[in-house]
């Protein structure tokens, strides 16, 4: 299998981004369980929320950023930029490419498994992002293994992995017969109540609790509810824009426009079909959809729509596709 | 040194309202830093600039473009834009109750500690009533121009908002069926279990550190006080062998340490 590990593809398009299951495959490594060894790639979890939008001028030309020395006012590629940190007496200390490899922890495909420990033990406020794992080997047994395993004994696996310089602390919990690798956060960056100056605990009332507790039965129910959870303000979005395209109003054909907002990371990475990828490697009868899709996503009928899709594109004399972006230089690390 | 509150709401339960301060429970402890041209270290300036032109573009003649296509796009102008921002309002409205176990951890975002604001009582008593009840509340509210969804629970008898993610978000499985040579057999099975007890332990957050974040500092304060520190790596080695000796060896590894 090909390293995807430094491989950069262009922007994924708006309309594949709607188009079901499609995820980033953003690393391959190994899980390692004690002796045994299971390789899997890491697929984002999440879907974008479509509210995402470009910055163009009036005209609807594309517009990127630009970085300008404020001593010079000159432009300033990539290469020019360096870090800086300021102390707490004002001093700015450079940090070059080369200190910040040689801190960055030891370039490694694993994924250590350390601990088995009850799902409920992790509370809700550690989770930060999940992805999911594919198996990558030849045979999914051991992959299969592990998730059942975890399964019928209730226990998640704690762990740490290095991905891009920086090192996780994950979760990895078993999904319906499919891995979950959640990020977690580290302990000095949660806070607590008493760090926060909340006031000390007193003891309500006992027909106060009572009272509460009645009306938390009338609006108790068993599972969620799909339709309160969906993304209202991203159906207002898409309505307003389309009755806007329908009229023709305010439709342009911008060429590689920036986001206009930062966007989540994960860019470049390249883009793949979840339920393809699971179909191959783990069972022909994997099924993947949207918490909000009643119907699961067909994979036929999606394959027929791009082609269709593109077909339709090449009629129209080839327009330029986005440029690769170059990666912008983030002023966060660690 | 108590922390600020950023947002202030009334919980809505039947006829109750409880008022509550919503407090970040995350600490952000990123390392930030400034960028800086090399050459003489100046500060950056980040400019809008036209792609084609490389033209500053006036912050009045920005828009913002909805892409519905590969090369098509609907600017939607400002004035549309304010039209769909949520109407404000303090209310945080309780839609269901569920058991915890009804949501998974991939919708969770971000967590809030929830303060009481006002009735101390009030807050403390829908917390253990919460409690009692074994569930948590899915809430919806709107919070500086911007609609959440979130699930409110109880930590240690304090009130916890957690954001959630969209249902388009997030995505699930059904019909996951290996293929018969996948299948564990009953002894791997057995063995794979005894591998998880031997390494079982309890949740101890406090035993992961951020090693990359302390050598970065470590770096930035040697560098301020004109030193230089050696990088120190950690040397990580991985065995290979069949499954089920894998896992024989490995759980007998796991005994020779919780003896030791």
């Amino acid at each position: 299998m090909p390293s995807r590990k430094r491989q950069r593809e262009p922007e994924a398009r708006a309309d594949e981004e709607s188009a079901g299951a499609r995820v980033r495959s953003l690393w391959s490594g190994t899980i390692t369980f004690g002796l045994v060894s299971i390789p899997v790639d890491l697929l984002t979890a999440v879907r974008p929320r479509q509210t995402a939008m470009k910055l163009v001028d009036t005209e609807g030309h594309a517009l990127g950023r630009q970085y300008h020395c404020s001593k010079e006012g000159k432009k300033l590629d990539y290469d020019d930029l360096v870090r800086g940190y300021e102390t707490d007496d004002g001093k700015m200390v450079v940090i070059t490419d080369q200190e910040f490899e040689s801190v960055a922890p030891e370039m490694s495909a694993d994924i250590e498994l350390r601990s088995f420990v009850p799902l409920e033990q992790v509370p809700a406020l550690y989770f930060q992002k999940p992805y999911f794992l594919a198996p990558a080997g030849k045979s999914a047994k051991a992959y299969v293994l592990l998730a059942a395993t975890m399964e019928r004994t209730g226990r998640v696996a704690i762990g740490s992995f290095v991905m891009r310089g920086h090192e996780y602390l994950v979760a990895i919990v078993p999904d319906n017969g499919v891995l979950r690798l959640d990020t977690l956060r580290y302990a000095d960056e949660i806070r607590t109540p008493a760090s926060i100056g909340l006031p000390k605990h007193s003891k309500p009332a006992a027909a106060k609790v009572t009272q509460f507790a009645r009306q938390i039965e009338a609006l108790t129910h068993e599972q969620i509810d799909i339709a309160e959870l969906q993304d209202q303000e991203a159906r207002q979005l898409q309505s307003l824009v389309e009755s806007k395209q329908k009229a023709h109003d305010d439709v342009i054909h911008p060429k590689g426009a920036e986001a206009a907002e930062e966007t989540e990371a994960g860019g470049g990475a390249k883009v793949i079909d979840l339920m393809e990828v699971l179909r191959k490697s783990l069972s022909r009868s994997a099924v993947v959809r949207t918490a909000e899709a009643s119907e699961p996503i067909d994979l036929a009928e999606r394959r027929a729509q791009r082609d269709a899709r593109s077909s339709a594109t090449k009629k129209k004399s080839a327009p330029a596709k986005a440029k690769r972006k170059t990666p912008r230089k983030r002023a966060k690390r660690s | 040194m108590a922390a600020r509150a950023i947002w202030k709401g009334e919980l809505k339960l039947g006829k109750h309202n409880v008022g509550v301060k919503f407090f970040s429970a995350i600490e952000d402890r990123s390392v930030r830093f400034h960028l800086l041209h090399e050459k003489d270290q100046a500060p950056v300036e980040q400019h809008i600039v036209r792609k084609d032109t490389g033209k500053d573009v006036p912050r009045e003649d920005m828009r913002k473009a909805f892409a519905v296509g590969a090369n098509t796009a609907v600017i939607l102008q400002p004035e549309e834009l304010e039209e769909l921002v949520p109407p404000e309002s303090r209310d945080i409205e309780l839609l269901r109750f569920v058991p915890a176990d009804a949501i998974g951890d991939q919708w969770y975002e971000r967590a809030y500690y929830l303060g009481p604001d006002g009735h101390t009582e009030d807050y403390f008593a829908f917390g253990a009533a919460l409690s009692r009840k074994e569930v948590i509340g899915i809430a919806r509210w709107v919070m500086r121009k911007k609609r959440y969804l979130g699930a409110i629970s109880v930590v240690d008898g304090y009130l916890v908002m957690t954001t959630m993610r969209r249902a388009e978000q997030v995505l699930s499985f059904s019909g996951v069926e290996p293929a018969k040579s996948a299948t564990p057999q009953a002894n791997e099975l057995k063995l794979a279990e005894q591998l998880v007890k031997s390494i079982e332990a309890d949740f101890d957050p406090q035993q992961w550190q951020n090693e990359y974040r302390e050598r970065l500092l470590e770096l930035i304060e040697a560098k301020a006080r004109g030193e230089k520190i050696k990088p120190v790596p950690v040397k990580k080695k991985r065995p290979e062998g069949s499954l089920a000796d894998s896992l024989k060896a490995s759980i007998a590894a796991a005994k020779e340490k919780k003896v030791a």
